[in-house]
C-alpha cells in the first residue's frame, strides 16, 4: 500500500496539474537530442521531485520507472566507510548527498565518477547520458559544491546533473552558472484545493470543500504536506466533517508548546527545560534551520508589537551564527536566552509604566 | 650471540669496570645505564654517602683537560651530587611507611616461597618521582637482594637504520630476544663478581617493541619467566595521562595480574609533609662539612615554596633544592600563591611558589570548569579575575571544542539571572563559530578564551553549592522505522533523506501506520 503521496504523482508532463506552460517547456527541452545540467528550486512541496521524474520519462521512456533501492558504499580519505542509499534505474540514479553529513563531498566525487565513466550501452538510439538526480542540493557543504563544479564539466559528455534546491541562496555562484535554473512556485490554494478533490474522487471518498480549504492552510502550500495530512486525517476520521480535526506535524505542535513555554517564563531554570526540549527536537531528525524558524514564528506571534522587530534583528544574527558553527543548540539556546531577556525586560517596563 | 648483541652482554657485567667497594654491607649493584642516564634517571638512587677520602672526584662543572687549575678555584661535589641525598635506609625514604611495608612483605613473601616458586613479579606504579624505584633500591639492600636492571640496547636500533636488515621484522625480533635472554639468564647465573646469592631483576625500561600492540607477546613471555625464572621480577611503571602509553593499562591486563599472580602496589604522590620531612633531612645534610662549600642554606619560604610546587613530586623537589640553595646562585623569587583567609587553629598554610621553576601547574577539567563557573576577584581596589581566563583557556588549548562543549553543558544552573546568561550564552556561541573556522588555527584559542572569558564575566552572582557536572550530549539520529511504516512507505523509502522524513513524513506515517495495519 502506498500512500497518497507517491501513488498519485503525476508521471508523465502532459498530466500535471499545475504549471501547466512550464510543463510544455519542459517537453519541448527534451525534444532537442541534448539539454544542459538543470536545477530545479522551489520551496518544499511544490512539486520539484514530481517534474523531475517526469521529465526524466519524458526522455528515456518507461524504463525510468523501474526503480531499484541499492546502497553504495564509499570510502572516505580518513578510512571510514560509509552506506549511502541511491534510487536508480538504467538511466539515471538518484542519491541525497546529505545523508552522509560532513562526508558529502566524497560521495559527490565518487559517485559521479563511477556513474560517469561507463557509458551508456546504446539500446535503441536513445540519449548517450546518464542522470544524476541530486536531491537537497543545497545542503551539501560548500567543500562538497566545489567538487561537483569540477567533475560535472569533466565528465559533461557521459553524465548531466539534475539539482533539486529549496533556496539557491546556499548554492555557490559557480554551479548556479553552469546550470539551467527552473524555477517550481509553490501551487496556489485553488490549484491545491482541486489536487485534493480530485485526490479524493479517485479514492472513492466525499471532501467537504470547507475541510479541503482548511487542509491547504494548514499545510503551508505544501502539496505532499496537505496530502499526507489529508490521509492522516481520513485514517483518523471518515466520512469527513467540515470541522473535523486535522492531523499535524508534531514537531510543530511540540514547538508551538515551547514557545508558549518561553513566554511563560523568563529564569535560567526553565531555559534549562526549554534547551532539552531543543534536543529532543534536534534528535528526531528534525533540522535545525526549520526549528529555528518556527520557533521565530511561533515567539513573533506571541510577543507584543513593540519587540518583534528586535526578536527578528537578533534571530537573524543567530541564525547566521548557527548556519557558520557546528553546534546548532547553542544558537538556538542563546536565541531563545536573548527572547527570554528582552521579554522579561519588556514585562518590567510594563509593570513600571502601569504603576503611574 | 652474535657480535650485534655483544654490547648488552658486556653491560651485564659491567661490574668489571667498577672498584668494589670496602664497607661489608655494601651490597653491590648493578647499573647497565651510562653515568649520564643514572644521574638524570635515578634521582633517589641508593649509594651511601661517600667517605670523605675517596678518591673518586668529579667536577660537574669543567672538562677534564682543565681539571687540574680548576680545582683549586671551584667548589667541587662528589660523585653524582644527587646520589648524596639519596635515601640509605627505609626510615630515610619519603614514601608512605605502608607502600613501603607492602613491598617488604612481597620481598619476604618471595624469600619464603624461594624454593618452591623462585619466579615472582611484581609490578609497581605511581606517579612519576614518588619514589617507586627508590624504595625498591632501599629494600632490596636491607634484604641482601643484588638488583639486576634491564636497560633498553640501542645498537639493534642502529642496524636497521643503516639498512643493513631490510626486513623490518628483525628489530622487533632481536630486541625482543635479547630481553628475554636477560630475562632468562640474569635470573639463574650471577655475577662473577657478586657475593650475594639473591638476584632481584628489576624492568623499568620496556622494550620499545612492546609499546605497541604486543600484550599478547608479553604475555607469553611472562609466562615462560613464571616457568623458568629463578628470580623475582619487578616492574616499575609511571602512571601516565594517555591510554596509548599507559603501560600498566595495556599489558598488566587483569587476566594476566590473576594468572600470574603478579603483585601489583600502587603508589600515590608523596605528601607535603612527608616532603617537609625530607627537605629537612636535605638540608642537614647539606650542612655536613663535605658539602659546606658548595650548599647555603635556603630559608624557610623557599623550601615551603619548593614543596608546594613539586606537587608530590620528590626528585623534582630535589632539584630545585639543589639548584636553589648553591652557593652564589642568586636567592630564587617565589611569588604568592591564592591567599586563603587562614583559619584558627590550622597552621600557617605555605602560600608561595617558585616564580621560575617549578612543575607546570596541571588542572583537570572539573577544577577548570568550577573556576568557570565560580569566578572569583582579587580584593584589591581594581576587581580583577582571580584566575586569569587566558590562563584557563590556554591549559585546553588541545581540546577547545570538548572544553567550550563542557562549559554549555553544564554554565546554566550556575546562573541566576536571564541577563546574564544571555550574554555568556552569546559568546559561547561565538566561540563556537570561531571554533568553526579552520584557516585559521590561532583563532580555535581566541574562541576558547572567549567562552571562558564570556562566561566568567557574566556571571555577576554565581549560584553556589554542588552541581555535577554534566558530559556534553551527544546527538544520535537514527530514526528507525517500524516494518509497518516501513510497508507503508513502500519503495519509496530510498529517495526520501534522513530530514525529509522527520521533518516532513514521520508523524503522518506513524499515524497512517498505526490505523491501517
Amino acid at each position: 500500500m502506498a500512500l497518497w503521496v507517491d501513488k498519485y504523482r503525476p508521471r508523465e508532463l502532459s498530466k500535471l496539474d499545475y504549471h501547466k506552460d512550464q510543463a510544455e517547456n519542459l517537453r519541448n527541452l527534451c525534444k532537442q537530442s541534448d539539454f544542459p545540467h538543470l536545477m530545479f528550486y522551489g520551496p518544499s512541496g511544490a512539486g520539484k521531485k514530481t517534474r523531475i521524474m517526469c521529465l526524466l520519462r519524458e526522455m528515456y521512456g518507461a524504463g525510468v520507472e523501474r526503480l531499484r533501492n541499492e546502497t553504495m558504499n564509499f570510502t572516505t580519505p580518513s578510512n571510514r566507510k560509509i552506506d549511502i542509499m541511491t534510487v536508480g534505474s538504467n538511466y539515471h540514479l538518484e542519491v541525497n548527498p546529505s545523508d552522509a553529513g560532513m562526508y558529502d563531498r566524497t560521495v559527490v566525487i565518487d559517485l559521479i565518477k563511477q556513474v560517469a565513466q561507463t557509458h551508456q550501452i546504446d539500446v535503441n538510439g536513445q540519449r548517450e547520458f546518464k542522470v544524476i538526480v541530486i536531491s537537497e542540493g543545497d545542503e551539501l557543504t560548500k567543500d562538497a559544491q566545489h567538487a561537483l563544479r569540477r567533475t560535472m564539466e569533466k565528465y559533461v559528455a557521459t553524465c548531466r546533473i539534475i539539482l533539486s534546491v529549496n533556496s539557491t541562496s546556499r548554492i555557490i555562484p559557480a554551479i548556479r552558472s553552469r546550470c539551467l535554473g527552473i524555477r517550481v512556485p509553490a501551487p496556489s490554494e485553488a490549484e491545491m484545493i482541486a489536487v485534493l478533490q480530485n485526490t479524493c474522487k479517485r479514492e472513492g471518498l466525499v471532501l467537504p470543500p470547507e475541510l479541503a480549504k482548511r487542509v491547504v492552510e494548514k499545510s503551508e502550500r505544501n502539496m505532499r504536506r496537505a496530502l499526507l495530512m489529508l490521509e492522516a486525517s481520513k485514517v483518523q476520521q471518515y466520512p469527513f466533517t467540515a470541522q473535523q480535526q486535522i492531523a499535524e506535524l508534531d514537531w510543530q505542535v511540540y514547538l508551538r508548546e515551547t514557545a508558549a513555554q518561553i513566554v511563560s517564563e523568563q529564569t535560567p531554570a526553565k531555559l534549562e527545560k526549554i534547551r532539552d526540549r531543543l534536543y529532543e527536537l534536534l534528535s528526531q531528525g528534525v533540522p535545525p534551520n526549520l526549528i529555528f524558524r518556527g520557533l521565530v514564528e511561533q515567539l513573533v506571534n506571541n510577543c507584543d508589537m513593540s519587540i518583534k522587530a528586535k526578536t527578528l534583528e537578533y534571530a537573524t544574527q543567530y541564525e547566521h551564527r548557527m548556519q557558520n558553527g557546528a553546534k546548532h543548540i547553542f544558537h538556538l539556546e542563546a536565541f531563545v536566552a536573548q527572547f527570554m531577556n528582552i521579554y522579561k525586560k519588556f514585562l518590567a517596563e510594563l509593570v513600571m509604566t502601569d504603576d503611574f | 650471540m652474535s657480535a650485534k648483541k655483544k654490547p648488552w652482554v658486556k653491560s651485564a657485567f659491567s661490574q668489571l669496570t667498577m672498584t668494589p667497594k670496602a664497607g661489608p654491607v655494601t651490597v653491590p649493584y648493578k647499573r647497565t645505564r651510562s653515568a649520564a642516564a643514572a644521574a638524570a634517571k635515578a634521582a633517589d638512587a641508593t649509594v651511601e654517602p661517600t667517605p670523605p677520602n675517596t678518591p673518586q672526584i668529579v667536577d660537574l662543572t669543567l672538562n677534564e683537560d682543565d681539571e687540574g687549575e680548576a680545582n683549586a678555584a671551584t667548589p667541587v661535589v662528589s660523585e653524582n651530587w644527587m646520589d648524596c641525598f639519596a635515601p640509605s635506609t627505609s626510615e630515610d625514604l619519603a614514601v608512605h611507611p605502608k607502600k613501603v611495608g607492602d613491598v617488604r612483605n612481597w620481598l619476604q613473601h618471595c624469600e619464603a616461597m624461594r624454593k618452591k616458586y623462585p619466579a615472582q613479579i611484581c609490578l609497581l606504579t605511581g606517579p612519576a618521582g614518588c619514589g617507586k624505584t627508590a624504595t625498591l633500591r632501599v629494600l632490596a639492600q636491607e634484604m641482601g637482594y643484588e638488583l639486576q636492571e634491564w636497560i633498553n640496547p640501542t645498537d639493534c636500533e642502529e642496524i636497521n637504520a643503516l639498512g643493513d636488515q631490510p626486513n623490518e621484522g628483525t628489530y622487533m625480533g632481536s630486541q625482543l630476544q635479547a630481553f628475554k635472554s636477560f630475562l632468562l639468564r640474569a635470573s639463574r647465573y650471577k655475577s662473577l663478581l657478586s657475593t650475594g646469592n639473591k638476584r632481584l631483576l628489576l624492568v623499568e625500561d620496556f622494550p620499545n617493541c612492546l609499546l605497541k600492540d604486543a600484550a599478547a607477546t608479553f604475555e607469553d613471555l611472562l609466562d615462560e619467566y613464571a616457568n623458568y625464572g629463578k628470580s623475582p621480577l619487578v616492574f616499575i611503571v609511571a602512571d601516565s595521562k594517555s591510554r596509548m602509553l599507559n603501560i600498566s593499562y595495556k599489558l598488566f591486563t587483569d587476566q594476566l595480574k590473576a594468572k600470574l599472580r603478579i603483585e601489583h602496589i600502587s603508589f600515590n604522590s608523596i605528601a607535603a609533609t612527608l616532603m617537609q620531612k625530607s627537605m629537612k633531612r636535605f638540608a642537614t645534610l647539606m650542612q655536613q662539612s663535605q658539602h659546606k662549600s658548595l650548599y647555603k642554606l635556603p630559608t624557610q619560604t623557599v623550601l615551603d615554596s619548593i614543596v608546594v610546587c613539586a606537587q608530590g613530586d620528590i626528585r623534582n623537589a630535589l632539584i630545585n633544592l639543589h639548584f636553589g640553595s648553591l652557593k652564589g646562585a642568586p636567592g630564587m623569587e617565589t611569588k604568592q600563591l591564592n591567599v586563603s583567609a587562614p583559619s584558627k587553629g590550622r597552621k600557617r598554610k605555605a602560600t608561595n611558589t617558585l616564580k621560575s621553576i617549578g612543575r607546570d601547574e596541571s588542572i583537570t577539567m572539573m577544577h577548570a570548569l568550577g573556576r568557570v563557573f565560580n569566578p572569583k576577584y582579587t580584593e584589591a581596589k581594581d576587581k580583577c579575575l582571580l584566575h586569569n581566563p587566558e590562563d584557563l583557556a590556554e591549559a585546553f588549548s588541545t581540546e577547545p571544542r570538548n572544553f567550550v562543549n563542557f562549559i554549555h553543558a553544564n554554565y546554566l544552573p550556575h546562573f541566576q539571572d536571564i541577563a546574564d546568561v544571555n550574554s555568556a550564552l552569546n559568546d559561547i556561541g561565538l566561540a563556537d563559530m570561531l571554533l568553526q573556522e579552520y584557516r585559521d588555527e590561532s583563532l580555535s584559542l581566541v574562541g576558547l578564551t572567549i567562552a571562558v572569558r564570556g562566561c566568567m564575566v557574566a556571571n555577576v552572582a554565581p549560584v553556589s553549592g554542588w552541581m555535577p557536572v554534566r558530559g556534553p550530549k551527544r546527538l544520535t539520529i537514527e530514526p528507525q522505522l517500524t516494518p509497518a511504516e516501513q510497508k507503508t512507505l513502500g519503495v519509496a523509502s530510498g529517495r526520501i533523506s534522513k530530514r525529509l522524513y522527520a521533518s516532513e513524513y514521520s508523524s503522518f506515517v506513524k499515524l497512517i501506520a498505526d490505523k491501517t495495519n
